[in-house]
């Protein structure tokens, strides 16, 4: 029996992290919240489905400001408008702010607790879970929206690049936001509504505003990896132009970075330092 | 285990109160009522809870942000929650393999484990679709499947069936006998009577009396005992138990009896016997609320 338990050795940290994320992957994609994401991304989806089926039935080319407007670009704004300022936010919220507080709530958090690793590793490794569990939902949907989208008047091989780099973008978002929320989630009491605030408050307002306040979100950075040209002919776009400062993409890619590290590693920190006292 | 000088304080409320003990080797029971801060003094001695003042020391180090020692500890907590998803096999591999255990290795130590608290036949069930007494063993599974030194039980009988204590009592006695440690909270103390003799008395966050359990057995013996039992036929329990001397009242609830007894010991002897024999349909659950121990936890807090 000794010689049994001398053999094992505290396993390392990113060891630790992936056999966490091996136990916590199941449970987080059979979750109510993966209903909730199917919700969010299924409905840019189903946008796509109804525009296709729209253009298809009426063939007239889309429109918009006047000017017609074909599928890659349509594409680039639904991008945008649902999946980068949207959809991707909203999930780094509600799973980055219950990594830990799902646990909690469950009071199944004692039996990770009390096992020989690192509580920063419990942290990483459902923070990879979620990740895992997002990417695969989202990007998906996205290259469902994709095909049916662009093909309204373009072709979808030329496109294709940018779609890697869309891919890309999301899964950079959904790590950056994932980070910074699993940061509040493990700090604030009200988590959520500290992060709902955070992106469907604060980030618009300072990413239309001129000025560093912008730099204060991560929907700025975002913004510097965006592959599409968005139409820009509406008096509102042509005065948001004259403010529009895009940060280059090594800056972009830097500081998004950044944020992931740096919240992570807070983030860790504060549950390593906390104590979590279960309801009974 | 030792606490030293140890308080624990929930903003304004005090969940343990300046405790100083040191918890020998072999079975100790940590005996109090509901809310007597058992629940606090287990997540302290787990490192789940930081003491306020004070310090907890476990095998000779702090166990506060030491989840090394987790090598050597297993902790069955109180709570019934699970990853209800998950079999008894998948969970219980799945967390012995953050102890460093190997895929083999883990799943071979989830068998042993599995086997050992007599539940390997519904191993590949889902814990969601367990009774109430397979979730007990399946967290004992856990608790000790990588076989540490310490075992720290807290409240592991609760909700079983008469059968299924029993078992687990013994079991809890053959680990002693292997040289393992073991602090096993419960607030019956005929529970804990049958495992050791050495016990902890905890009351409003403090340590009340620790030593035999035998000086506190006779003024327990003068209160009566209630035991609530979930039958099959609860009516059929209750015609046997009226011939009893030592029943001193009975009533129903829905689909249960709730009996007071003078002599706990010959009635939960009696009631497995009556288990075993089947006589009186299945039994689902026994528990008993702790009335007699607060009798007698006023009565020392009194004197």
């Amino acid at each position: 029996m000794t010689d049994k338990r001398t053999a094992h050795t505290s396993p390392g940290f990113l060891y630790a992290a992936m056999r966490v994320f091996d136990l916590s992957i199941g449970e987080m994609l059979w979750s109510r919240r993966t209903v909730f994401m199917g919700l969010v991304v299924g409905l840019p989806v189903f946008a796509a489905f109804v525009i296709r089926i729209i253009t298809e039935l009426s063939a007239t080319p889309v429109t918009m400001n006047n000017s017609q407007v074909a599928g890659p670009v349509i594409f680039g704004l639904m991008m945008w408008a649902f999946f980068v300022r949207f959809s991707v936010p909203v999930l780094g919220v509600f799973y980055g702010t219950s990594l830990i507080a799902d646990e909690v709530e469950d009071k199944t958090i004692t039996y990770l607790f009390t096992r020989p690793i690192p509580r920063g590793a419990i942290l990483l490794g459902k923070y990879f879970a979620y990740l895992v569990c997002t990417i695969f939902v989202v990007l998906p949907a996205v290259t469902v929206v994709w095909l049916l989208i662009v093909p309204i008047g373009g072709s979808l091989a030329p496109s294709f690049p940018d779609l890697l780099k869309d891919l890309g973008l999301l899964a950079l978002g959904l790590a950056v936001y994932g980070a910074l929320f699993a940061f509040v989630g493990a700090t604030f009491k009200r988590p959520l509504l500290a992060g709902l605030v955070f992106v469907l408050g604060w980030e618009p307002i300072a990413v239309a505003l001129p000025g560093y306040l912008r730099r204060v979100s991560v929907a700025y950075y975002l913004q510097g990896l965006v592959p599409h040209a968005m139409p820009s002919n509406s008096p509102l776009s042509l005065i948001q132009d004259l403010f529009r400062e895009v940060p280059s993409l090594t800056s972009s890619l830097f500081w998004l970075a950044t944020i992931t590290v740096v919240f992570l590693w807070l983030a860790a920190r504060k549950v390593s330092n906390r104590e979590y006292v279960l309801e009974q | 285990m030792t606490a030293d000088h140890v308080s624990k304080w929930y903003g304004q409320v005090i969940g343990l109160n300046d405790v100083t003990v040191n918890v020998p080797p072999g079975i100790t029971g940590l005996l109090g009522p509901n809310g007597a801060g058992k629940s606090t003094f287990m997540k302290l001695i787990t490192g789940q809870l930081k003491p306020s003042k004070g310090t907890v020391t476990v095998l000779g180090e702090p166990i506060w942000g030491n989840p090394k020692l987790f090598f050597r500890i297993g902790f069955c907590p109180e709570q019934d929650s699970f990853y209800e998803r998950m079999t008894g096999m998948e969970w219980v591999t799945a967390l012995v393999r953050l102890n460093g255990f190997s895929d083999a290795e883990a799943r071979a130590a989830a068998e042993r484990a599995l086997t050992t608290v007599d539940l390997m036949d519904a191993a590949k069930k889902r814990i969601g679709a367990y009774s109430k007494g397979m979730r007990q063993r399946v967290k004992l599974a856990q608790a000790l499947v990588h076989d540490p030194e310490v075992l720290i039980l807290d409240e592991p009988l609760t909700g079983m069936d008469p059968i299924g204590r029993r078992k687990t009592m013994r079991m809890i006695r053959d680990w002693a006998k292997q040289g393992k440690s073991i602090l096993v909270s419960s607030h019956i103390l005929h529970e804990i009577e049958l495992m050791t003799t050495n016990i902890l008395l905890i009351n409003n966050g403090r340590i009340l009396a620790e030593g035999n359990v035998h000086q506190i057995r006779d003024l327990i013996d003068t209160h009566p005992h209630t035991v609530y039992i979930r039958a099959e036929n609860p009516r059929g329990l209750a015609r046997e138990f009226l011939t009893r001397a030592d029943v001193i009242s009975m009533r129903f609830e829905p689909g249960a009896v709730v009996v007071e007894t003078g002599k706990p010991d010959e009635f939960y002897a009696r009631l497995t016997e009556l288990v075993a024999e089947g006589s009186c349909g299945s039994v689902s659950e026994v528990t008993s609320p702790d009335d007699n121990l607060q009798a007698v936890f006023k009565y020392l807090v009194k004197s």
